[in-house]
């Protein structure tokens, strides 16, 4: 016999943890999509958001008033969200400017580099302890029948929600979403038509930098995380693009659902120790029946 | 099966007499064997000669791969294996140990076939994400038979020879033996064909290369020996547990590889040279920069790791930018600058 609730509690949580993989994954998408730039230190850019908030939130935490409504965790947030953004830009402009051009392997090098030089700066910054950004819905929760559901996971489905409904205004109804799309369709033709390649190349990768800084700022909000918390998402982010199809944001968010709720039933079945193996065992398997994933065209390289 | 050389035995030793590479070679060969002999207390032998000569066939492996253009981001699977079912062979079976090297590095080698196979349709960066998420499921698989491989707590396997001098020559006769081989398949047919593989897959197709094949060929060539360092590592450690899986175990031949030079033979030896010769001399500034730097970053309580670790980010990041081709590559440009500076001042 199942235990029933155990396993309702492990897929509501893997759509939790499947938001903070779509996030990851939608702003690798579009970096990869525009510059065709493979960053292995994405997840990093996760880490340096959950970082930036935890520190910002428990700054912030220290007035009464801002924490009696929570207001110094939403301010951490989008503090969090701007300045991983602008480490984006810097990124852009200092490293992989520089290689832009080069071999594939060359990128995916620098990418490797990135992520020790994060890591171990945010380990001088503020040490190995597990952290958590203190929810202002502590204890909250919703019944739903025979389980309840925490604020926690509704803010998190939500705030995903909001978040990819602004980044399709933005693509679809802005200017510079419009030159984002064309360049991501084809760039040469895009410089053509008069647009600044260069500012579009630093607009993607601070937008995607800002979703992976969305991302953990989430993802310290209701999971404990320390320094190593982004090495094992970008790769799964990056499965979840190769699965969910190049460019394609409800690819993503369908890809990031099944692999937040693959791997939380995983460890709900078969123990912790499953929960990444298991998610990789289901990309090698997608990728031997197709090499260029369930939604992938023939083309791009 | 015969290795199909393009040089014939004759014409490549008349190359080699005449190369300046094959003198750099043979004084290296010498030094390496003497110099152990200088170290009194066996403390360098052991710490870092050894392990030196252990990681230049894993460095060598890795760089036979990305030679045919497949980059692994999961080598320590294969390195774990090797290292897991050489020891295992010795203490399970009871069977020798120099044996079970080779079983383990074929043993490395078959698995590496296996996933070859689901490898060689994919794009260069499917590549990497695959590989590392085997070293994953090699981890996740390893861990659950804790009580054949000692679980979290490891085991000791049986030992080839006494560890220190007389291992660092086994090894290093291995690392020699190991390099030569890899040096003679980069020099022939294969290698050529892996070249132009990396340079240009659809062109090498068009001129009658199997990709296919001889990526597959690369693959299991790079595991076998990647193996073979896994059983030799463990020997030196007399220890084997699931941490030789780690991402660092990955990452430490690509990083060998690039900065010594990457698409050249010589190039992972002296990665590892530098590698293994940073690791151990970074340590001694740790109570300096502790003493000095500390105060800056109160949450840690020894900076000296993190802050070298920083450095070595940096160094491989400024590497990749600047010299993407590693060290080795600047030689050659650092010999045309002196020369032709003479030329510069007469004008």
């Amino acid at each position: 016999m199942v235990d029933v609730s155990g396993l309702t509690n492990a897929l509501i949580w893997g759509v939790a943890t499947g938001c903070i993989y779509i996030l990851l994954a939608t702003g690798l998408n579009i970096i990869f999509g525009v510059m065709k730039l493979v960053n292995f230190a994405h997840g990093q850019l996760l880490m340096l958001g959950a970082y930036i908030a935890f520190a910002v939130s428990t700054a912030l935490g220290l007035n009464a008033y801002l924490t009696s409504i929570g207001l110094n965790v939403y301010l951490s947030i989008v503090i969090a969200i701007v300045a991983v953004a602008l480490v984006g830009v810097a990124l852009e402009r200092l490293t992989f400017n520089r290689v832009r051009g080069k071999e594939k392997l060359t990128e995916i090098f620098l990418s490797l580099g990135l992520i020790s030089i994060f890591e171990n700066a945010v380990i001088l910054w503020q040490g190995f302890d597990l952290h958590q950004i203190p929810s202002p819905f502590v204890g909250l929760k919703v019944p739903v029948g025979s389980i309840s559901i925490s604020y926690d996971w509704l803010f998190a489905v939500g705030f995903v929600v909001v978040v990819l409904a602004l980044l399709l205004v933005m693509l679809k109804k802005t200017k510079m979403g419009l030159a984002i799309r064309a360049t991501s369709q084809k760039g040469e033709a895009a410089t053509l038509m008069g647009i600044n390649i260069k500012h579009i190349y630093i607009f993607t990768f601070a937008l995607g930098a800002a979703l992976a800084g969305a991302a953990g700022a989430l993802y310290g909000m209701i999971l404990p995380f320390d320094t190593t918390v982004g090495s094992y998402p970008t790769i799964k982010a990056f499965a979840i693009i190769i699965l969910g199809g190049f460019g394609s944001i409800p690819g993503a968010i369908v890809g990031g659902l099944l692999y937040g709720i693959a791997e939380n039933t995983a460890v709900f079945f078969l123990g912790g120790i499953w929960q990444d193996a298991v998610a990789f065992i289901v990309l090698i398997a997608v990728l031997i029946v197709r090499p260029n994933g369930i939604f992938g065209e023939k083309e791009e390289q | 099966m015969k290795l199909p050389l393009t040089l014939s035995p004759q014409k490549l030793k008349a190359d080699l007499q005449h190369s300046r590479k094959l003198q750099i070679a043979v004084i290296t060969l010498i030094a390496a064997c003497l110099l152990p002999l200088l170290d009194r207390t066996g403390y360098v032998t052991s710490e870092v000669l050894t392990p030196i000569v252990i990681l230049a066939i894993y460095a060598s492996a890795w760089n036979l791969l990305a030679y045919s253009g497949q980059a692994s981001l999961g080598h320590a699977a294969f390195l774990g294996i090797g290292g897991f079912i050489s020891a295992l062979i010795g203490v399970k079976l009871g069977l020798p140990p120099l044996l079970g090297l080779f079983v383990g590095a074929a043993f490395s080698a078959v698995i590496g076939l296996l996933i070859g196979l689901a490898c060689v349709r994919l794009k260069t960066w499917f590549l990497a994400i695959v590989t590392f998420g085997f070293s994953v499921i090699a981890v996740t698989i390893f861990s659950q038979f804790d009580s054949v491989v000692g679980g979290i707590l490891g085991f000791a396997p049986k030992t080839i020879v006494p560890t220190g001098l007389p291992l660092y020559y086994v090894a290093f006769a291995f690392s020699a033996a190991s390099i030569f081989v890899i040096y003679l398949v980069i020099k022939s047919k294969w290698g050529l064909a892996f070249q132009a593989i990396h340079q240009n897959e659809q062109e090498a197709k068009m001129i009658g290369i199997n990709v296919a094949k001889y990526r597959l060929l690369a693959f299991v060539l790079s595991t076998f020996f990647a193996g073979l360092a896994g059983g030799l590592y463990v020997q030196s450690t007399s220890y084997v547990d699931v941490s030789l899986f780690s991402l660092e175990h990955s990452l430490e031949p690509l990083m060998m590889a690039v900065v010594g030079g990457l698409m050249t033979v010589e190039g992972p030896v002296i990665g590892a040279v530098i590698i293994v010769g940073l690791e151990t001399l970074l340590p001694t500034f740790d109570p300096l920069l502790r003493a000095n730097l500390g105060w800056l970053f109160p949450s840690v309580s020894n900076v000296g790791p993190y802050l070298t670790a920083l450095g070595l980010g940096l160094f491989f990041v400024v590497m990749i930018i600047f010299a993407p081709k590693g060290i080795t590559s600047l030689v050659p440009k650092l010999y045309d600058k002196i020369k032709s500076k003479p030329k510069g001042e007469a004008k």
